[in-house]
């Protein structure tokens, strides 16, 4: 079902080129740290040469190596599975220019984000809409695609997280990933994430979407398998990319059914469109479907159930990979997809219980699995997945700016986590498991302070960021009423879990008994180019909150007015459809309350079972090892995929590369070969040299001749 | 004679039939030159057929001599080629001392 | 009875034809072959061609046999036990059967040619001194196909060129060689 008329693409309200440049900058910088790690590499090889002999024993002069080690090793195996990079200490050579170009490129980045949110700011908040059109890309008929930049307010909020973000990120980075060999190529692949992102919440259609969409996951996997050598990071980066890639092939089909139904894929031009689509104020078929395939697109992408086992296994990447990509933006990138369709959300209301109990589900089972990680990046990987669920839930409730508010909260203490997390590592010389830990206080205090504010944030503290994002979209939630207050209760339940788990977090590794070896391990703080970002970080961690206050304190929702223009037309479709739901003064303060409390005695909780040692952990193991066990495997919900479906598919494959590859179709191919060569040797045999033979030929073929000339009349019908 | 002239392209060929038969069967380089010579006849005979057909027919203005001239140059064609062909024997048995074809094999693969 | 003559004489040329085929020492394949010929020429002769028959015995059985039978003389080939080293078998590799089929083959498609070609029914008499006068062919010989005359003559002469030198001993190659002593 088509409408009858298109919606007109709108144009924006003015022409900015500049807006380019907010994408191409990240973009230049890959090149040219792709460049630099050639040339780091050709000046590696010209320092020292490859040999053949004897790898084990040195070679002439290392004088410039940290460690003594060698180049030819630099490349190869990193022997610990847990470490976060291999022993070997490179310098960095000409690639250490590297970050400065990377650093540099997000920073230009962000002030032309804040550059185009002034601008927006300037404008009347109708009409916030800057658009830059560079060409047509498609012009077939009457579908055409242009090439556009689009900055309305929720890009806007969107480019300065990411660029913002990644500004620390990298700067953080630079420091972290000193003396690994690959240290251009990974601020090369960091650029490449920050474009790829920047073109995601940039562009204009659902192509250019999907192009970003499409880079952010191959990035992912570059990312996640930086350390290739290591084969359970090569593995980790593939799972990453082949269930976001289930997650792509949902959003492609998703993608066919908008353009079946408006003709077009300019974003503004569907949502525009949404409303007179609409049958009684509710979606067709059609336009629901579509809205399930994009969530499915979504949840491929923020890892909500059933793809979300590839985010813990991320983990295998750096640690300022897991802070930029899995906590901050790629992960994001779901939501911010409903957020700018949200019309077409809004109109199914089944479409979005189903989101709700998903992503109440997510959370819960997330929430759940982080309770007895031992890895200190697994519990803010699972995290991470948890507070992607609430998001969601806030998506589903209606509450379009709460979740959004979630976001930029989110990314502000997730980063700084693993960051934090990050600097921990690195001062502990790669030991992950908490359960070595311990102490850590006295030894990190910036990274300890940082790191509290941070865990204050996520378990939702009073006043903290979390603590007024969680708690809006939980009231939200709970005023939805029906189904939704269900889904509260999970809510309520996972906050309670992740208040117990990151203090528990905070316990184990900064207080208590030092479990370490202290002859072997010297945990020190991580230098300044590392804790900068962390002290930014924490200070947005704790401020945050003052851009969505809620109504009861009489303090305006920044967040929400300004994303108003964007939320306008789902909200609209909303209230039409069901009323407006809303809570008494009364009841907000209650709900507030309530979550502070929850917050308040199960991170007290946490922290001081845990702040001892050890002891519960292991106890709880002892008492009750299959709980343990399905709750550490996330429930075995990977374990299964892995049964069920990877190893049958596995071994189809192998069925088709055995049997019908080698046997049918290269038997087939080479049959034909060798069918022409036998054929050739038999044929061969008569040219026997004897006259008579040759004669023979002829003559037969001569009669053929013959034949056909007199009798041809007869053989013909 | 009141043969009818099919008789005679019968004959003729049987007679080219049998000749072909021993063109590829025989080895002696003189008996497959013979051979030749005997389908050459076939041919002769056949020419001389059609134009005793063509003469005697309904409605004949004249004797064909076509065929009668025909027959002569093939006749001389004959001669020639035997000619040729009989130096080429020597030739070769002069220096290959023999005139087995199967001998002369030079072409082999 | 010149109709039983005709069948006499077809049978004849026949089965010289394959004793041309099956002989084994060729010069009873040359007489043969001038059996099959003389057969031939009576053919003609019963037919109306006297002329052809006159030129089939002069020239083919009078020059061109003889010209077999000079160069069989020449190797000597017809001597006994000649064969047994150059020939021993008589038969080359072509499969026997196929050849036999192939000649087969043509026979009948000869015999089909016939047959579809329709019966053109003889009507008038046999002319009085033959269809082939000497006149009737002088008159188209060297009126109507003139050129090929002339052009057969210059093949004669080139002829007689080439099997000069094809035949030629070459300077200092036999002379060591003794003609019809080793084989």
């Amino acid at each position: 079902m088509t409408l009858a008329v298109p919606p007109q693409i709108p144009q924006g309200s003015a022409q900015l080129d500049w807006l380019w440049w907010i994408p191409l900058l990240p973009l230049a910088a890959s090149a040219v740290c792709g460049i630099l790690h050639f040339l780091t590499l050709r000046q590696r090889e010209a320092a020292h040469p490859r040999r053949k002999v004897d790898h084990r024993h040195g070679h002439d002069g290392h004088g410039d190596h940290g460690h003594g080690e060698h180049d030819e090793h630099a490349h190869e195996a990193h022997h610990d599975a847990h470490a976060d990079h291999g022993h070997a200490k490179v310098s960095a050579g000409i690639g250490a220019l590297a970050s400065v170009v990377a650093v540099l490129a997000m920073a230009a980045a962000l002030a032309l984000s804040i550059k185009g949110f002034l601008e927006l700011k300037g404008l009347d908040a109708g009409a916030r809409v800057l658009r830059s059109t560079s060409w047509d890309w498609i012009d077939a008929g009457s579908f055409s695609i242009d090439i556009a930049m689009h900055l309305d307010p929720l890009s806007s909020v969107m480019t300065l997280v990411v660029t913002g973000i990644g500004s620390l990120i990298f700067l953080y980075a630079s420091g972290y990933m000193k003396g690994d060999a690959g240290y251009a190529k990974f601020f090369a692949y960091l650029s490449l994430f920050a474009f790829s992102m920047l073109m995601l919440v940039l562009s204009s259609s659902m192509l250019g979407l999907f192009v970003g969409w499409e880079g952010v996951g191959l990035c992912s996997y570059l990312l996640i398998g930086f350390w290739y050598e290591k084969s359970f990071a090569a593995e980790a980066g593939q799972k990453a990319f082949v269930m976001n890639r289930i997650g792509d092939a949902c959003f492609l089909i998703g993608t066919f059914l908008l353009v079946r139904v408006f003709g077009s894929l300019d974003m503004a031009a569907i949502t525009a469109g949404v409303p007179g689509a609409l049958v009684n104020g509710l979606a067709t078929p059609e336009l629901f479907a579509a809205g399930l395939l994009l969530f499915g697109g979504a949840c491929g992408k923020s890892a909500q159930i059933p793809l979300f086992t590839w985010l813990p296994d991320a983990m295998a990447g750096p640690t300022p990979v897991s802070a930029l990509i899995h906590a901050a933006t790629m992960v994001t990138a779901g939501v911010y997809l409903v957020v700018r369709l949200n019309p077409l959300f809004a109109a199914s209301p089944q479409l979005l219980a189903i989101i709700g109990v998903i992503a109440a589900l997510t959370a819960f089972i997330a929430g759940s699995t982080a309770l007895v990680q031992r890895d200190i990046k697994k519990v803010l990987a699972y995290s991470t997945v948890s507070q992607l669920g609430f998001m969601f839930l806030g998506l589903a409730s209606g509450a379009w700016a709460a979740a959004v508010f979630h976001l930029v909260t989110h990314a502000f203490f997730k980063a700084l986590l693993f960051l934090g997390a990050g600097s921990v590592i690195h001062g502990m010389h790669e030991e992950q498991d908490m359960h070595k830990m311990g102490g850590l206080k006295k030894y990190m205090p910036a990274t300890f302070v940082t790191f509290v504010c941070g865990a204050a944030a996520l378990s939702g503290l009073p006043l903290m960021s979390g603590f007024f994002s969680k708690d809006e979209i939980l009231a939200h939630t709970f005023a939805h009423g029906g189904l939704y207050t269900a889904l509260w209760i999970v809510g309520i339940v996972t906050a309670a879990m992740t208040a117990y788990y990151t203090w528990r977090m905070v316990a184990l590794t900064f207080f208590g008994e030092e479990r370490f070896d202290k002859n072997k391990v010297h945990p020190h703080e991580s230098p300044a180019v590392m804790t900068l970002p962390l002290m930014v970080l924490a200070v947005l961690s704790v401020v945050g909150g003052l851009l969505g206050l809620p109504i009861v304190f009489h303090a305006p929702h920044l967040l929400a007015e300004w994303l108003e223009p964007v939320t306008r037309s789902g909200t609209k479709i909303l209230f039409d459809a069901q009323g407006k739901h809303e809570l008494s003064h009364a009841l907000e303060w209650a709900l507030l309350g309530a979550g502070a409390l929850v917050a308040l005695v199960f991170a007290h909780r946490g922290f001081h079972i845990h702040k001892q040692g050890v002891a519960f952990d292991q106890g709880f193991e002892k008492r009750w090892p299959r709980t343990a066990a399905f709750l550490g495997d996330a429930w075995t919900i990977d374990t299964k995929y892995t049964r069920w479906i990877t190893q049958p598919i596995k071994l189809i494959a192998f069925v088709i590369a055995v049997v019908v590859d080698q046997f049918a179709i290269d038997g087939l191919v080479n049959g034909v070969g060798a069918l022409a060569k036998s054929s050739g040797q038999a044929w061969r045999r008569q040219a026997d040299g004897s006259i008579a033979t040759y004669g023979l030929w002829m003559g037969a073929f001569t009669a053929l001749i013959a034949f056909l000339f007199l009798f041809a009349d007869i053989l013909r019908p | 004679m009141s043969v009818p002239s099919e008789h005679m392209l019968i004959l003729a060929s049987i007679l080219f039939a049998v000749g072909a038969a021993g063109f590829f069967l025989r080895r002696n380089v003189i008996v497959v030159l013979m051979c030749i010579e005997l389908m050459l006849n076939a041919a002769n005979l056949s020419f001389l057929a059609a134009s005793r057909m063509h003469s005697l027919k309904q409605g004949a203005l004249g004797p064909a001599l076509e065929g009668p001239i025909f027959a002569i140059f093939v006749i001389v064609i004959a001669a020639v080629e035997a000619a040729v062909g009989l130096a080429l024997v020597i030739a070769l048995y002069r220096n290959r001392q023999t005139v087995n074809l199967e001998e002369v094999s030079d072409l082999k693969d | 009875m010149a109709n039983a003559l005709f069948y006499l004489m077809a049978l004849v040329s026949v089965a010289c034809a394959l004793g041309v085929v099956l002989a084994k020492n060729p010069i009873q394949c040359v007489l043969s072959l001038l059996g099959c010929f003389f057969a031939l020429a009576t053919i003609y002769l019963l037919a109306g061609f006297q002329f052809l028959a006159a030129v089939q015995i002069l020239v083919y059985a009078g020059a061109i046999m003889v010209l077999f039978l000079f160069v069989i003389m020449l190797l000597n080939l017809g001597a006994p036990g000649a064969l047994d080293k150059t020939d021993a078998k008589m038969f080359s590799r072509p499969n026997a059967f196929l050849v036999v089929v192939i000649a087969g083959l043509l026979l009948v498609m000869g015999a089909l040619a016939v047959k579809k070609s329709g019966v053109v029914v003889a009507a008038k008499e046999m002319p009085e001194h033959g269809i082939d006068t000497v006149n009737g062919l002088a008159g188209e010989m060297f009126g109507r196909y003139l050129l090929p005359f002339e052009a057969v003559s210059l093949l004669l002469l080139a002829t007689a060129v080439a099997v000069v030198v094809l035949a030629k001993r070459e300077r200092g190659n036999s002379r060591r060689r003794k003609m019809g002593g080793e084989l």
